[in-house]
C-alpha cells in the first residue's frame, strides 16, 4: 500500500520535473512573451488610469486599489489556463489515449500532477512581469501573512474547480476533431470571464451573477479579490467553501462525463 | 543548339561554424565563422532537344543542387547556365514558363484540393489556353489514368497516385525541359513501371529534353540512353548508359557468412574474392563467364559456410569503381 | 498584368473556400472564436464604461469607433495576408518554398494567395459591426471626405499591417522561423485599439512614426469626430505606401539571400 503510494508519487514527480525542461526549449519565446507581456500590461495600466482621470472611485474602489487587482490579476493568470483540451486532442489523434487510460496510475490524477507542475513553472515564468509591474507600475503587494494564507488556499482550490471544469471540457475533443478552435474558444470567453480584466464587484449585477455561476472566475476573480482585500478576509471560510461545493460538483460532473465519453474509444477503438 | 548548356557551373554554400557548447552558441551569435562548402564544383555538360539524361550520384553529391540552380531556384556561385538561351535564375519566370518540375518528395499540388481543382489553378497560373488544357487533361486522363483520382483530394492519395497526379501537374503546360527529381522514389515495382512508361511515351513523343536524377538504376536504364554521374560536386562520368551496363551489369556479388576465417579460395573463372570483414567472404563474379550456383558450390565445397546472399551492384559501389579506375581499365 | 493576377487570386480564392467548406465546422469555430475574444474586450469596456462614461473625454461609442477601426484594418490583413506568417516554418523550412519559385507568377503573390485566412471573417464582422454601429449611434454626417476617410483608413491601415507582417517575416529567410519577431511588432496593435491619448507621448510617437498602427485607428476616428488631430489621418496613405516599399526591398532581398543558400 504504501509502497504504491511512492511509486505514484515518484512518478508524479518525475512527470512534475519534466515540465520546466520542456519550456527552457522555447527560450526566445521566453523574452518576446516578456516584451508582449509588457505591452498588454501598459495597455491596461494606462486604460485605468484614464477611467479614473474622471472620478476617484468605481464601485467603492480607488484607482490603486484597482489597479493592484488588475496587475495581480495579470500576474496570476496562470491559475486559469490549462492545456487539458489540447492534451486530450493530441493524444486522442495520435491514437495515445488508450495507451494513458492503461497505465497502472490513477489517469486523473497523474494529468493533474501534470497540471500543476504546469502551473507552478507558469507562475515562476511570471517572475519577470512581477518586477515589471512593481517597478514600472507600481504594484505593492498585500503584507499581510493572514491575507496571503487566504489567497493561496482560495487559488489551489480554484485551481482545482478549473481543473475540472477543463476535463469536463477536454471530453469534448472525443466527439470532435476542432480541437484548436475549441481551445482557442475557451480561452477566449475565460478572458473576461475569469475576471482577469474587471474587478468582478465592478460588473453590473446580472453579469456578475453570471460570471459567479460559471466557474471561470474561481481561480483568479475570486482569489484575487481575497488577496487585495475587495473581498474582506472575514468571508475567506464562506469563499473556500464555495469553492470546495465547486469542486465536488465539477468532479462528480466531468468523472461522469468522463466515463460516457471514453466508451467511444473503447467501443470504437482509438 | 543545345537545349541547355552548363560550363564552369560551381556552388559554394557558406555554412555557419558551429563551436561547441552555450559559449560557442553565443560566440558565433555576435561572430559567425563561416566555411565554404562547395557543392558543385564546375561541371560542364549540353543537353540536345529530346535528349533524356540520367543524373545520378550519391546522396549529397551535388544532385538537387544542380537541379535547383538549372531551375531557377538557386544562383550560381559561378559559372553559366543557358537553358532555352536563357539565364535560369535572372529570367526566372520567362525560364519557368518553359520548365516542368517534379520534385519527388515534395508536392506541387495543394494537400485539400481535389486533383482536378489543383490541375485547373496551375493550368492558369501557367496561362495554358482553356481548348489547350481539356486537351492535355484529356489525354492524361488516359494515360495516366487519372479518371478515379481527379476529385481526391492530395492528402487521401497513396503515393504512387501522388506521383502519377505530380506528374499531370508539371506537364500540363507542356514545358519544352522537364526535371525529374526522383520520381519513382518509395513506389513499388509495378506501379515503377507504369511511370517509366508514362514518362518514355509522354516526353518522348513531345521531343522533351529530361534530366532525370534518381537513385535506382533501374530507371535509368529504361529511360535514359546517356548518363551523368556527379560524385562530391565533380562529373566523373558524362556518357552512354552502355559503358556503364556492359560494365557494371554484368557482375554480382554472392556474400557468405562463414563460420572461420578465410584466407585463400580456389574460385572458377571470371569470379574474384574481394576484400571484406571478419567472417565474411565476398566473391564478385562475371555472369557471362560464370554462374552464381557454380561459384556457390565451389566456396560450399572448400568451406562451412552458415549463410549466403546474392546482390545487384548498386550506385554507390559503381561511383567508388569509377573512382578506382574501371572504367579506364575498361577502355584500355 | 493586373487583372491576370486579380483572376488568378480570386480563382485562389475560390478553391481555398471549396476547401473550407470542406471543413465547416473549423471554418465556423476559426471565425467564431475571434468573435469571442473581441467580445471579451469590448464587454470589459462597457462594464467599465456603465460606471465611468469618458475615457479621457472619449464616450463609450467613440472608443468602439477607435476599436473597431482598427480591428477592421486587421482583419484585411488576417483574412488576406495571414499566410505571412507562416513562411518560414511552412514553406522555408520544408522546402516547400521552391515550389513558388518555379512557377511562372510573383513568388509574394502566390504566398499570399495560397491561404485566405478564414478567422480574419470574425475580425471583420467584429470591426464592421462596432463600426457601424458607434457611427449610429454618434450620428456621424457622412460628408463626402468623411466617407472617403473611412474607406482610406481602413484601407491603409490594412496595408500598414500587411506591410509590418511583410517587414518582419521577411525575417524567416535569414532565420527560418521569424514568427516571434512579426509577435513582437505585430502585437503593439493592442495600443491601437484605444485613444492614443490615453498614453505616454514615447507611446503616442511609437505607434505614429515607428509602427504606425496609430494610422489603422486613432487618427481615421479622430477625423470622423470631428477631432482636429484627425486630418494627420490623410497621410495613412502615404505611411503604408512607404511601408509596403520597405517590405517590399526587404523581401526581395530575401529572396536573394534563399536563392544564394537555399536551405
Amino acid at each position: 500500500m504504501i509502497q504504491t503510494a511512492r511509486r505514484n508519487l515518484s512518478a508524479y514527480t518525475a512527470i512534475f520535473a519534466m515540465i520546466p525542461k520542456l519550456f527552457m526549449a522555447y527560450q526566445i519565446w521566453f523574452w518576446i512573451g516578456l516584451v508582449l507581456n509588457i505591452i498588454s500590461m501598459a495597455i491596461l495600466v494606462f486604460f485605468w488610469r484614464a477611467i479614473y482621470a474622471e472620478t476617484a472611485s468605481i464601485s467603492g474602489l480607488a484607482l490603486d486599489q484597482t489597479l493592484r487587482y488588475i496587475l495581480l490579476a495579470f500576474i496570476f493568470m496562470p491559475l486559469t489556463s490549462s492545456d487539458l483540451v489540447w492534451e486530450f486532442g493530441s493524444n486522442l489523434r495520435e491514437g495515445m489515449m488508450i495507451h494513458h487510460l492503461l497505465r497502472p496510475i490513477n489517469f486523473q490524477g497523474m494529468n493533474y500532477a501534470q497540471s500543476l507542475g504546469t502551473l507552478v513553472t507558469r507562475l515562476a515564468l511570471q517572475i519577470p512581469m512581477v518586477f515589471v509591474a512593481v517597478l514600472l507600475f507600481g504594484l505593492r503587494f498585500p503584507t499581510d501573512p493572514a491575507t496571503w494564507g487566504a489567497f493561496l488556499v482560495s487559488a489551489l482550490l480554484g485551481y482545482t474547480v478549473m481543473f475540472f471544469f477543463y476535463w469536463f471540457l477536454a471530453c469534448l475533443t472525443f466527439y470532435t476533431t476542432e480541437i484548436w478552435g475549441l481551445g482557442v474558444l475557451i480561452e477566449g470567453m475565460n478572458f473576461f470571464l475569469s475576471g482577469s480584466l474587471v474587478p468582478l464587484v465592478m460588473m453590473p449585477e446580472v453579469v456578475r451573477n453570471v460570471v459567479l455561476a460559471i466557474p471561470f472566475a474561481q481561480a483568479l476573480g475570486v482569489p484575487v479579490s481575497l488577496l487585495t482585500g475587495i473581498t474582506p478576509l472575514s468571508q475567506a471560510p464562506q469563499v473556500w467553501l464555495t469553492q470546495v461545493l465547486w469542486i465536488i460538483g465539477m468532479w462528480i460532473l466531468s468523472s461522469l462525463f468522463f466515463k460516457v465519453a471514453v466508451r467511444k474509444i473503447t467501443v470504437q477503438g482509438g | 543548339m543545345p537545349v541547355i548548356e552548363v560550363k564552369e557551373l560551381t556552388k559554394v554554400f557558406k555554412v555557419p561554424k558551429k563551436e561547441p557548447g552555450l559559449g560557442g552558441a553565443v560566440k558565433g551569435l555576435f561572430h559567425p565563422q563561416y566555411q565554404n562548402k562547395v557543392a558543385v564544383d564546375g561541371i560542364h555538360f549540353k543537353l540536345e532537344a529530346g535528349e533524356i539524361v540520367g543524373y545520378i550520384g550519391v546522396n549529397g553529391a551535388g544532385k538537387s543542387t544542380t537541379i535547383k540552380m538549372l531551375t531557377g531556384v538557386l544562383m550560381p556561385t559561378g559559372g553559366s547556365i543557358q537553358v532555352l538561351g536563357r539565364d535560369p535564375h535572372r529570367q526566372r519566370v520567362d525560364n519557368a514558363r518553359d520548365i516542368g518540375v517534379v520534385f519527388g518528395q515534395r508536392t506541387q499540388l495543394w494537400w485539400d484540393l481535389a486533383l482536378i481543382e489543383s490541375l485547373n489553378l496551375i493550368a492558369r497560373i501557367y496561362n495554358v489556353h482553356p481548348v489547350k488544357y481539356r486537351l492535355m487533361l484529356n489525354q492524361f486522363t488516359e494515360t495516366l489514368e487519372l479518371d478515379e483520382l481527379l476529385n481526391v483530394p492530395v492528402r487521401n492519395m497513396s503515393l504512387g497516385q501522388k506521383m502519377r497526379s505530380e506528374l499531370a501537374a508539371a506537364l500540363i503546360h507542356e514545358p519544352k525541359v522537364v526535371y525529374l527529381d526522383e520520381p519513382t522514389i518509395g513506389l513499388d515495382l509495378i506501379v515503377k513501371e507504369r511511370i517509366r512508361d508514362f514518362i518514355k511515351a509522354e516526353c518522348v513523343s513531345k521531343g522533351m529534353t529530361v534530366m532525370l536524377t534518381t537513385h535506382d538504376l533501374g530507371d535509368i536504364e529504361e529511360l535514359c540512353r546517356r548518363v551523368i554521374i556527379i560524385d562530391d560536386g565533380r562529373i566523373i562520368y558524362d556518357g552512354p548508359i552502355d559503358t556503364i551496363k556492359k560494365r557494371f551489369g554484368k557482375y554480382r556479388e554472392i556474400t557468405f557468412d562463414t563460420v572461420e576465417n578465410v584466407n585463400g579460395l580456389n574460385l572458377p573463372d571470371g569470379a574474384e574474392m574481394l576484400p571484406s570483414a571478419d567472417h565474411k567472404v565476398q566473391i564478385r563474379f562475371d555472369r557471362t563467364r560464370s554462374t552464381a550456383s557454380r561459384v556457390a558450390s565451389s566456396v560450399m565445397n572448400q568451406i562451412e559456410v552458415s549463410d549466403f546472399s546474392l546482390s545487384e551492384p548498386n550506385l554507390g559501389d559503381i561511383v567508388k569503381q569509377i573512382y578506382n579506375g574501371a572504367l579506364e581499365r575498361e577502355t584500355q | 498584368m493586373m487583372t491576370r493576377y486579380l483572376n488568378l487570386y480570386w480563382l485562389f480564392l475560390i478553391q481555398r473556400l471549396k476547401v473550407l467548406m470542406e471543413y465547416r465546422a473549423s471554418f465556423i469555430l476559426g471565425a467564431s472564436s475571434t468573435i469571442v475574444w473581441q467580445a471579451s474586450s469590448i464587454a470589459a469596456v462597457w462594464v467599465v464604461m456603465q460606471k465611468v462614461p469618458s475615457l479621457n473625454g472619449w464616450n463609450y461609442d467613440e472608443v468602439l469607433l477607435v476599436y473597431g477601426l482598427v480591428t477592421l484594418s486587421k482583419s484585411i490583413n488576417h483574412m488576406f495576408a495571414d499566410n505571412l506568417w507562416t513562411l518560414g516554418r511552412v514553406y522555408i523550412r520544408s522546402g516547400g518554398f521552391d515550389r513558388f519559385l518555379v512557377r511562372p507568377i510573383d513568388p509574394l503573390f502566390h504566398l499570399l494567395a495560397d491561404r485566405f485566412c478564414q478567422d480574419g471573417v470574425g475580425n471583420f464582422l467584429v470591426g464592421a459591426a462596432l463600426v457601424v454601429k458607434s457611427t449610429y449611434a454618434l450620428d456621424i454626417v457622412w460628408t463626402m471626405p468623411k466617407l472617403a476617410m473611412l474607406v482610406v483608413g481602413v484601407l491603409s491601415g490594412g496595408f500598414i499591417f500587411i506591410a509590418l507582417n511583410l517587414i518582419t517575416c521577411v525575417a524567416a529567410f535569414w532565420i527560418v522561423d521569424s514568427v516571434p519577431v512579426t509577435r513582437l511588432v505585430f502585437d503593439n496593435h493592442l495600443f491601437a485599439q484605444y485613444p492614443l491619448t490615453i498614453y505616454p507621448r514615447a507611446i503616442n510617437i511609437l505607434l505614429t512614426w515607428v509602427i504606425p498602427y496609430g494610422f489603422a485607428s486613432f487618427y481615421p476616428a479622430s477625423y470622423l469626430l470631428n477631432r482636429e488631430i484627425g486630418n494627420i489621418a490623410w497621410f495613412g496613405p502615404f505611411v503604408a505606401a512607404i511601408l509596403l516599399f520597405i517590405g517590399y526591398r526587404l523581401w526581395q532581398l530575401g529572396l536573394k539571400y534563399y536563392s544564394g543558400t537555399g536551405t
